[in-house]
């Protein structure tokens, strides 16, 4: 490229700071939000691996009980008999920490000899100060995690109470440890020696798990003939559903993300293509005097090169800033929906920056061709004719209403034949925005014609000429209200689709909570069952109506390791929410023999159909039981099936239960019941003690944190459009100067002046909300039926309010009128000589 | 039948039936014209009368609906648009009623860009650009923008950008028509002199008397036809 064509391209971006300054936002924006997230992504899934390698070390596999405790006798046995070679017992429970209200960690109980022999400690090393001697030879001894030792102050010899099921244990600080990847700041657990940890969850003799370290064929011996009472599960299949919940969690972020990059590269166009716009003069001498296409190409094209790397760093510096903000998000999410406690961040990978850069770089330039093609294809005579341009755009968006039709086509056969695909899911949800986008400049011409005669009645010929100002100046609003449009689309789609979700999970909990009171274990697989006399002893309460046990299980299926629950159907009924399917039929046949109701994500992931059978390892071997019914299962932790408790008392040869729902006799409220249940139980479990209300509670507050990091991304999103109305409305006033002069001339006083502005970009604002608006309810149905369905394998209902809708023209049209401000302040000013002196 | 206007010396450029409308309107009208070598070129007629449009088509701007523009035997039809750019580039020099400088680029660098584009080398750039900035009297303001200077010194820079690269050729589109009178005698005579001095064919389009006074032959067009003008 000319040095001088580099110098004039350069200088003009120079003399036009506004300009400058809004295709670099734009660029760093989007860049900056698809950083943000995919930093906090990265954390995240960082995070999450490096917690469970923590907990699994180089176990292969786990040997756990089904039901009860499992017999510290196996160990032994499994080592005696030479069916395994390493082996390590452990006994898991959790603790909390300086009171019953304490943080909350893992206590785990390990034989640091046998440890020692095949897990090297992988999931965490010896800190300052320890000793595994005093671990093994003294009694109530334990090793803390770095940071809780600092927390509370705690030192070698230091004595602190942890809790367990309620009730104060004194033990003694015999070192700290820490985790082992250094870069991370997971929590390591809480370490005793296991006869320690027997003592003080008063477990002499059971052990909650044995991890092992199995060649395939010494896998596949013990999982065809498990010690009785036991099964074998893969210790890194326990992680795969919680990774692809994850994943499929962190794909919509960076949906979302990628989203927020794509309403900048409307900005990006939008500013690239007024910049040749407002050049057209300067493109029409370069064409005559013998500039070739190419040249003019390459020029606007390095324009965007530098503009990109620009908002690229920027953008890069941003989103560092914001991954701050939003990897906290995204970890309180994942711990909330599917760990159950804190993850901490750890450090990005380098790549993801690199990766801001290339997308940045690579969004400018595809944002930037059309214009860039633009300018190289323009004779050299049409681009010195203001009117030409005008011409061709208007002729342009009425094409692109015709395209929107094959584009929409695209969209309909990328989501039908990707049935399955998410990342088809969201390319067919991009097309479908893009025919929205192709839509709005037309559409917004459409629009101006019933406004004419509604704008002369009330404002005269300044009103007239406010709306013909919008179609005759479509080359520069035509693409900012497309963006305008998208954006608010976003809002309102992301909008009914959460309200939809919200309505949906307090149907269900409604439908799921027939219970009053829920007692359930902390944590299940770690904690002791109760036993049938606790149901017999809360029964007889006068406060309790009746009682309505489940058990939870998990068991390993060919579907990976899932729950179970298995229940009694109560006063209401089951409690569950049947969908596809007649429910009274699909719970009636619940009472017949071997039958099981199927979640629907499961369903989903698996093809389960009703009338298909599944085959589960029960205690008395494997058995296949009929699928009844598919409900609604918005809980996580890849939880499969419902079936009747006396089917597991009869397979499993268990009569414990893991969780009570208490319905209140008459007369009586939660809180009598509360304290009576509470007096019975006593402080000798581990049990979680729930009313329906605060259940329904905490789980809507959950729901709303977990979008909260949505509805932030969605904001920057409309931030970001706004910026594309702000920089059109700014450059076509910035153009029309000599005009606003001549307006002056002719005895508009500035305030009709500016009020001609704000009508003109408020009617931009209005047009972009009425075009948001089925497009805004089109998106959020491919969410709702599509995005989350294949997400999560959830449906839900489609709730429609006029809410998301009133707000998101609202927002386009208080957007688009606070872009006007500035240039009607400005227009307003406009002296008169200058702006008719000036060609 | 055409007739073909000839000049006095060797043919240049030739148009041979040479029609252009607008929609509806034919501007021009089945022209035939042959502009010879070194001459000065006026063509005269009212707003809308097609003037612009034939200076366009013999500058390669536009095409004709019929009819061929023909430089030194080669029909500028017949060239593809990488051509036509390659003829405006070494052989074209334009001047314009708005000066269409370069507003980012001094009024050196606006110079220099013929150069520039024809790949000439900086040193000789650099010679050529400070003589036509001296010849023309506006070396004093080469390092400042276009907006600022006068009028009559922003289209002396424009003749100085179309004559710097001393092509064949010089397109003059009302070059005066945003001067006064005064500083437009002085800018004609400065673009006509240049050009006799280095044998440029110069075409004007211009209203101006004066300005067809100094040519070598003027033409008028009328009802989209070029008649001979009394000199």
């Amino acid at each position: 490229m000319s040095r001088l064509l580099a110098l004039a391209a350069g200088r003009f971006y120079l003399r036009h700071p506004w300009q400058l300054a809004l295709a670099v936002a734009g660029i760093s924006l989007g860049v900056a939000v698809y950083v943000g997230v995919d930093l906090a992504n990265d954390s995240a899934r960082r995070a999450f691996e490096l917690s469970t390698e923590v907990i699994r070390g180089q176990t292969t596999h786990r040997l756990l009980p089904v039901g009860g405790a499992l017999p510290e006798r196996h160990f032994s046995e499994l080592l005696l008999d030479g069916r395994v070679t390493r082996a390590a017992p452990i006994v898991e429970t959790p603790v909390r920490i300086g009171g019953n209200g304490g943080p909350r960690r893992t206590l785990l109980g390990v034989d640091p000899v046998k440890e020692a022999g095949f897990r090297d400690y992988s999931g965490f090393v010896p800190g300052r100060g320890a000793d595994f001697t005093r671990l093994i030879t003294e009694p109530g001894t334990v090793m803390v995690p770095e940071s809780l030792a600092a927390e509370f102050s705690l030192e070698t010899g230091s004595s602190i109470d942890i809790w367990i099921d309620g009730r104060p244990e004194p033990v003694v600080v015999v070192g700290t440890v820490r985790s082992i990847a250094a870069s991370a700041e997971t929590e390591p657990p809480l370490v005793t020696d296991i006869s320690t940890a027997q003592q003080l969850v008063g477990g002499a003799g059971s052990l909650s798990r044995i991890d092992l370290a199995l060649s395939p064929e010494q896998a596949r011996s013990l999982g065809d003939d498990p010690p009785s009472g036991t099964i074998l599960v893969a210790a890194a299949g326990q992680a795969d559903a919680l990774t692809e919940m994850t994943r499929a969690f962190r794909t919509n972020l960076t949906a979302l993300g990628l989203l927020a990059l794509v309403v900048g590269m409307f900005l990006i166009y939008s500013t690239m293509a007024f910049s040749i716009v407002q050049r057209r003069r300067v493109i029409g001498v370069l064409r005559a005097i013998g500039v070739d296409r190419r040249q003019l190409l390459g020029s606007v094209l390095s324009e965007a090169i530098a503009l990109g790397a620009a908002g690229s760093a920027i953008g890069l510096v941003l989103g560092d800033v914001l991954a701050r903000g939003l990897v906290d998000m995204v970890l309180r999410t994942i711990g909330d929906l599917y760990f159950g406690n804190a993850v901490s961040a750890a450090d990005p990978s380098n790549w993801i920056y690199a990766r801001g850069v290339l997308l940045g770089l690579g969004a400018t330039l595809v944002a930037a061709l059309g214009p860039a093609l633009d300018a190289s294809r323009a004779a050299p005579d049409s681009a010195l004719r203001r009117a030409a341009l005008e011409r061709t755009t208007r002729s342009r968006a009425k094409f692109a209403a015709v395209l929107a039709g094959p584009v929409l086509v695209l969209a309909a056969v990328l989501l039908l034949v990707g049935s399955r695909s998410l990342v088809m899911a969201f390319a067919g949800l991009f097309f479908v925005l893009c025919a929205g986008a192709m839509l709005t400049p037309f559409a917004t011409l459409l629009l101006m014609k019933p406004a004419e005669p509604i704008a002369a009645r009330g404002f005269g010929l300044a009103g007239l000429m406010a709306v013909r100002g919008v179609g005759a100046s479509l080359s520069r609003t035509g693409v900012a209200t497309a963006a305008l449009a998208v954006a608010v689309a976003t809002v309102i789609g992301v909008g009914v689709m959460i309200g939809s979700f919200r309505t949906s999970l307090v149907s269900w909990l409604d439908t799921t909570l027939t219970a009053d009171i829920y007692l359930t274990l902390d944590q299940p697989r770690a904690g002791r069952p109760f036993g049938p006399e606790l149901l017999t002893a809360l029964g007889a309460l006068p406060e309790v109506g009746g009682v309505a046990p489940t058990r939870y299980f998990r068991v390993r299926t060919a579907f990976g390791e899932v729950g179970v629950r298995a229940a009694e159907a109560g006063p209401e009924g089951w409690g569950v929410d049947v969908v596809g399917a007649d429910a009274g039929a699909a719970t009636a046949a619940l009472d017949e023999a071997d039958t099981v109701l199927v979640t629907e994500p499961i369903s989903y992931r698996f093809g389960l159909a009703v009338g298909d059978a599944v085959s589960l390892p029960t205690a008395t071997g494997e058995r296949a039981f009929t699928i009844a019914g598919v409900f609604r299962d918005y809980s996580t932790g890849n939880n499969a099936f419902l079936l009747p408790l006396e089917s597991y008392r009869r397979y499993w040869r268990d009569d414990s239960v893991t969780g009570i729902g208490v319905h209140l006799a008459p007369g009586y409220d939660a809180a009598e019941a509360g304290q009576a249940i509470r007096a019975r139980l006593g402080d000798s479990t581990g049990v979680q003690f729930r009313t329906t209300e605060a259940i329904e509670e905490i789980t809507l507050a959950v729901f709303d944190r977990t979008f909260r990091i949505t509805e932030v991304l969605r904001w920057l999103a409309g931030s970001i459009a706004f910026l594309g109305i702000l920089s059109a409305v700014l450059a076509i006033e910035l153009e029309r100067a000599r005009e606003v002069a001549i307006l002056r001339a002719l005895g508009f006083s500035p305030r009709e002046l500016a009020t001609q502005i704000l009508t003109r970009t408020g009617l931009l604002g209005v047009a972009a909300g009425v075009c948001a608006i089925p497009l805004g309810i089109t998106l959020a149905g491919l969410l709702v039926h599509v995005i989350n369905r294949r997400s999560f394998g959830w449906t839900m209902d489609l709730v429609v309010t006029p809410q998301p809708a009133l707000l998101g023209v609202a927002l386009a049209l208080v957007a688009a009128f606070l872009a006007g401000i500035y240039p009607a302040l400005r227009g307003s000013r406009t002296g008169l000589d200058g702006a008719l002196r000036d060609e | 039948m055409h007739r073909t206007m000839r000049g006095p010396n060797g043919i240049q450029i030739e148009l041979a039936g040479v029609t252009k409308a607008y929609g509806e309107q034919v501007v021009l009208d089945g022209i035939d014209l042959a502009i010879a070598d070194a001459e000065f070129l006026a063509v005269m007629g009212r707003s809308g009368s097609g003037k612009s449009t034939l200076l366009k088509l013999v500058g390669g701007l536009d095409t004709p609906d019929a009819g061929a523009v023909i430089h030194r035997g080669r029909s500028l039809n017949g060239m593809s648009e990488h051509e036509r750019t390659r003829f405006r580039r070494s052989s074209l020099g334009f001047v314009f009623q708005f000066f269409n400088l370069i507003p980012t680029l001094t009024v050196r660098e606006n110079v220099c860009l013929p150069l520039d584009l024809n790949g000439t080398r900086a040193e000789e750039t650099a010679r050529r650009c400070s003589e036509i900035l001296a010849e023309l009297e506006i070396d004093g303001c080469a390092h400042r923008f276009p907006e600022e200077l006068s009028g009559g010194e922003q289209q002396r820079a424009a003749i100085a950008r179309a004559l710097v690269h001393e092509p064949e050729l010089i397109i003059a589109d009302e070059p005066t028509g945003n001067l006064d009178l005064e500083t437009a005698e002085r800018v004609l005579e400065t673009l006509s002199l240049s050009c006799r001095q280095r044998s440029t064919t110069l075409i004007v389009a211009t209203h101006s008397r004066e300005v067809a006074a100094l040519a070598d032959r003027t033409l008028r067009i009328r009802g989209g036809r070029l008649e001979e003008a009394a000199q």
